[in-house]
Formats: structure tokens, C-alpha cells, sequence
């Protein structure tokens, strides 16, 4: 195997230290304890050091003033079409990006000769911070959802490509001799057999993917766009509206913690019992 | 589906390859003209890299041969056939399937009717005595254990010739001897065609009706020798005076190509 591709190999590696993790009893209970003691201290942190006046309110207000805002600005109805906005990015650009790093990954695999052509410049496009083609998006398609979404969706599909080609090529020779024994056609050897065994990479694939498309969806509406959650974060920050601001930052963690907890809890559901 | 026991014909089987390091086909088998009965189990031993697995692959219909034709049941080889079932070396069992839907698996994929892919699935894991560990995975059984699913899942199809390319090979001395006796036992019930593939000699005098003695490459057949033990025989002929005939017999004729197989694998290049 080669080691050409540091994130599609990292986000796999971690693999099984975490499931064996799991398996000791207890342990999930007592890391939810600690994530919830460790936000309840910063925010009791958080809450002291802006009544003491350790620091002014613009820069961090008290816990118990974003709060109240944040609920006040979700039960809002000028906050949907922002959060519509950037969900849809969201969603399409994961769809997509999924999709074409899934045929990409498969396509490299059936050709390797191509997938060796392209793999240096994926590999090097990890490491291209991709929201700097934001402007060139914006001359070519126009301040709208669709250079966001045209974007994010490359960013998610890097990742993706890489582990899935990565795992597709992991998979142990005899399961491809078994599909062919048992005559298995193209497609039944592809679904049936190659990609359920990939599918350790391809999730982990997916999660770095999600997360990518979140971070240049949020980025890229920052920098410029008319409407988005993350307009409204660069909006509120040049008008001083600190409260306001932490509210959408909140928004956004919730999203993202959201994503990222439904992402391990289809994981476990998929994969359990696979490797004990 | 031809029923149990179709016999297998090869005639002048060759296969060559490109060498790895560009000098010249490499001939893995050569000249192999023999004949596997109906319902008889026959082995193939030889020294590592002779080319057994490769014979049993063309058999198979996995690999094309270079020349030569075989015949299953009269009917030449061109591809795999689903009235030919083979067991491979490496663990072949998929984790994310358990064991009964790795069973079922190629019953699926030849459509066979729902009905009919459980009772077979079942037939076959009681059969090889899985019975009470159809919902486990793969993770959560032995090496052992999951050469016994792979070998359920093979007669789940109910093939009239069964491949075997040292099944037992990764497994420890008592589970082989034990999957052994079960394969020799399923054989009694079932008889299909076997052709078993090991580099262990008491294995092979211990299972089949006939062995093959394979030359180093290019791999030819450079004995034939029929096993005139008891058909019910069981682990204790080791101790008996024909076994170790048989396997002098045997050993003699291996040790030699061992050697040479030995002395060209570690060839300094010049």
C-alpha cells in the first residue's frame, strides 16, 4: 500500500484503536460525562470572566447572554431563509461530492493507470487550502449558491476519491477470485463484494468529506456572498454585534456536532459486529 | 446441474506466464494429462510455487491455459461454472455478512428461490457443524471456524466437482487433521469430484483415493500414487506399515524437486 495519501490513510488508521475503545465497558459513558463536564467548566469559565470583567464583552459576551440570543434568533423567521441557504449548499454539496468521489475512486480502481496519472494532484489538493479558488468560482459562475456549492462539492470529493480508491484497492485478492468463482457479473462484484468490503474507507472518506463541505460552505459564504448563516457571522462582526455573532458560531458548532454524531452513529450501525 | 460426480479430464494442460522480471514465460504447468473419476478424490502435492494452485485455478476456469483442454463432465472448460465449487486458501469469508448469509451468498447470486437458498444454507452449515452459529460473524469465530463456513458455502451450491486449494493450509495441526476428517466424512455423504491441492503428504494419503506427485516448474505430474488404505480409515493409519510406504513412496520423489525448487528460488542474481 502506499503512504501517498496522508488523510485517507490517517482518517483510516484511527479506525481501530476507536473500535477497540468501545469495547471496554462503561468507556462511552464516561467520555459523554467528560465532554459534558469539560463544556459545562468552559462555559461556567466563560460566564465568570465577562461579569468579572476579565475581558470586555465584545470580544467574548457572557454564556448567559448568547444563549437567550441564540433562541431568540432560531425563533425568528429571518433566520430560516440563511439557515435554508446554507443548508442547501450543504446538502448539495455533499450529494454531489459524495457521488463524484465514489465514481472517481471506483473508475480509478477499474483503470490504475489513469488513477496513478491523477493521484499526485489529489494528494496535493489536500493540502491547497481549495476556498482560495473561491474569487476564480465567483468570476466564472457569480456571487450565488452555485460557486459555493461547485466549491465545496471538489472539497468533499477529494477525500472521498482517495478512500475509496485507497480501500478498494485494500481489498484481500481472494474476494475478487470468490466473486469471479461464483460468477458474480461487473456490477454484482462491485456492490455486493468490492465496495461493502471498502466500506471501513469509505466511511472514513465520508466524514473527513462532510466536514470539508461544512468548513468551505461556512468559509466561503464569509468572505462573500449576499445570504447564508455564514454571511450573517461576517455581517453581525463588522456591525459590532457580538452577542448576535456567537449566536450563529453556536448555530454552526450545533450543525456540525449534529453531522458529525449522526455520521458515527450510521458507522456503528453499518460496520458493527464486522471487526471484533 | 449435473448431479453429484462428474469426472474431470485434463489433456496436456500447459500454462506459462510473463515473467515478473521480463526475462522469458515462466512455465508453471507442463503436459499435465490425467483424469480425476467421478465421485474420486484425488490430491496434488508438491514443493511450494510448483504450480498446483495454478492447475487447480484452470480447472477452475479462473485461469485460461496456455494449451491444452479440460473437460468437466465432457463439457470443455472455458470459465467459472457454477456446477464447480472451489475453496480457497486465504479466508474468504466476508465480515460483513454472518455466517448464514455468507452461505446463502452465492445462491443469491445464481437467483435461486428464497425458500430454497435457506434450506440449503441450512443443509449445508449443519453439515459441516455450524449448526447454533448461523448469526455469528466472521470476527467472532476462529480460523478455523471460518474455513468451515467457506467450506459451507461451497457445497451450498451443491457442485458436482469440488476445488480445494489448501484449505487448511493457515490452520493449526489439530484443527487440519479435524477439517481433515470432516471434509473425508461430507465426501462419504455427498461424493463429489474432489481435487484437493497441499504441500502436506499425510494430509493427502489421509484424504483422497489417489495422489499426484508435481515436479518443481515447469510443474509436471511425476507420479501417480493410489492410496490402497480403508475407505473408513481414520487418523490412526499414520501408525500403520503402508501409510509410511506411501509417504516414502511419496517423499522420495518430492524431495528432490523440494531441493531444486529450493536452490532456484534462492538464486543470487547475477
Amino acid at each position: 500500500m502506499s503512504v501517498r495519501a496522508p488523510e485517507a490513510v490517517a482518517g483510516t488508521a484511527r479506525r481501530p484503536a476507536v473500535r477497540r475503545r468501545r469495547r471496554r465497558p462503561g468507556s462511552g459513558l464516561v467520555s459523554a460525562l467528560a465532554t459534558v463536564v469539560l463544556v459545562v467548566l468552559a462555559g461556567a469559565v466563560a460566564e465568570v470572566g465577562a461579569r468579572a470583567g476579565w475581558w470586555t464583552p465584545d470580544v467574548l459576551p457572557a454564556p448567559s447572554d448568547i444563549l437567550p440570543a441564540t433562541a431568540q434568533i432560531v425563533a425568528a423567521p429571518e433566520f430560516w431563509p440563511d439557515a435554508l441557504r446554507t443548508g442547501t449548499e450543504l446538502l448539495l454539496s455533499c450529494v454531489f461530492g459524495v457521488l463524484a468521489g465514489l465514481l472517481l475512486g471506483v473508475a480509478f480502481w477499474k483503470a490504475p493507470g489513469v488513477g496513478r496519472v491523477f493521484e499526485p494532484y489529489l494528494v496535493s489538493f489536500y493540502a491547497v487550502p481549495l476556498v482560495l479558488f473561491y474569487p476564480i468560482a465567483i468570476v466564472l459562475i457569480g456571487i450565488n449558491q452555485w460557486s459555493v456549492i461547485v466549491l465545496a462539492s471538489i472539497m468533499t470529493a477529494i477525500p472521498m476519491t482517495l478512500n475509496t480508491w485507497t480501500g478498494l484497492r485494500a481489498i484481500p485478492p481472494v474476494y475478487l477470485k470468490l466473486a469471479a468463482s461464483i460468477r458474480c457479473s461487473r456490477s454484482q462484484t462491485l456492490f455486493r463484494v468490492a465496495l461493502p468490503a471498502a466500506a471501513p474507507y469509505v466511511f472514513a472518506g465520508l466524514r473527513l468529506g462532510v466536514v470539508y463541505a461544512l468548513i468551505g460552505t461556512v468559509a466561503m459564504e464569509f468572505t462573500t456572498a449576499q445570504a447564508g448563516l455564514g454571511y450573517q457571522i461576517r455581517y453581525l462582526y463588522e456591525s459590532f454585534d457580538a452577542v448576535g455573532m456567537y449566536a450563529y458560531i453556536l448555530v454552526i458548532v450545533a450543525v456540525s456536532v449534529l453531522l458529525t454524531a449522526v455520521l458515527e452513529i450510521a458507522e456503528r450501525l453499518l460496520l458493527r459486529r464486522r471487526d471484533a | 446441474m449435473s448431479g453429484p460426480g462428474s469426472g474431470v479430464t485434463l489433456d496436456d494442460v500447459r500454462v506459462a506466464f510473463a515473467a515478473r522480471d521480463g526475462d522469458g514465460p515462466v512455465v508453471a504447468v507442463d503436459g499435465v494429462t490425467q483424469e480425476i473419476p467421478a465421485r474420486g478424490f484425488v490430491s496434488v502435492v508438491g514443493p511450494s510455487g510448483c504450480g498446483k494452485s495454478t492447475l487447480l485455478s484452470v480447472i477452475a476456469g479462473l485461469r485460461g491455459a496456455t494449451s491444452g483442454r479440460v473437460e468437466i463432465d465432457g463439457r470443455t472448460v472455458s470459465g467459472p461454472d457454477r456446477d464447480v465449487g472451489v475453496m480457497f486458501q486465504e479466508d474468504s469469508t466476508l465480515p460483513w455478512k454472518n455466517v448464514t448469509d455468507n452461505v446463502r451468498f452465492p445462491l443469491q447470486i445464481a437467483r435461486l428461490p428464497r425458500t430454497e437458498q435457506a434450506a440449503r444454507a441450512q443443509d449445508a452449515i449443519d453439515l459441516v457443524g455450524l449448526g447454533g452459529f448461523e448469526r455469528r460473524y466472521p470476527a467472532e469465530l476462529s480460523g478455523g471456524m471460518r474455513q468451515r463456513v467457506a467450506l459451507a458455502r461451497t457445497l451450498a451450491m451443491r457442485p458436482s466437482v469440488l476445488l480445494m486449494d489448501e484449505p487448511f493450509a493457515a490452520l493449526d495441526q489439530q484443527t487440519r487433521l479435524l477439517l481433515g476428517a470432516e471434509v473425508r466424512r461430507i465426501w462419504g455423504e455427498t461424493h463429489q469430484t474432489v481435487l484437493f491441492v497441499t504441500h502436506d503428504i499425510s494430509e493427502a494419503i489421509l484424504l483422497s483415493q489417489q495422489v499426484w506427485v508435481m515436479s518443481y516448474r515447469p510443474g509436471t505430474i511425476i507420479d501417480v500414487v493410489d492410496v490402497d488404505l480403508p475407505d473408513d480409515r481414520d487418523a490412526s493409519v499414520v501408525s500403520t506399515p503402508r501409510f509410511n510406504e506411501l509417504q516414502n513412496r511419496i517423499w522420495e520423489k518430492l524431495r528432490a524437486e523440494s531441493m531444486r525448487g529450493f536452490a532456484q528460488e534462492n538464486q543470487v542474481p547475477a
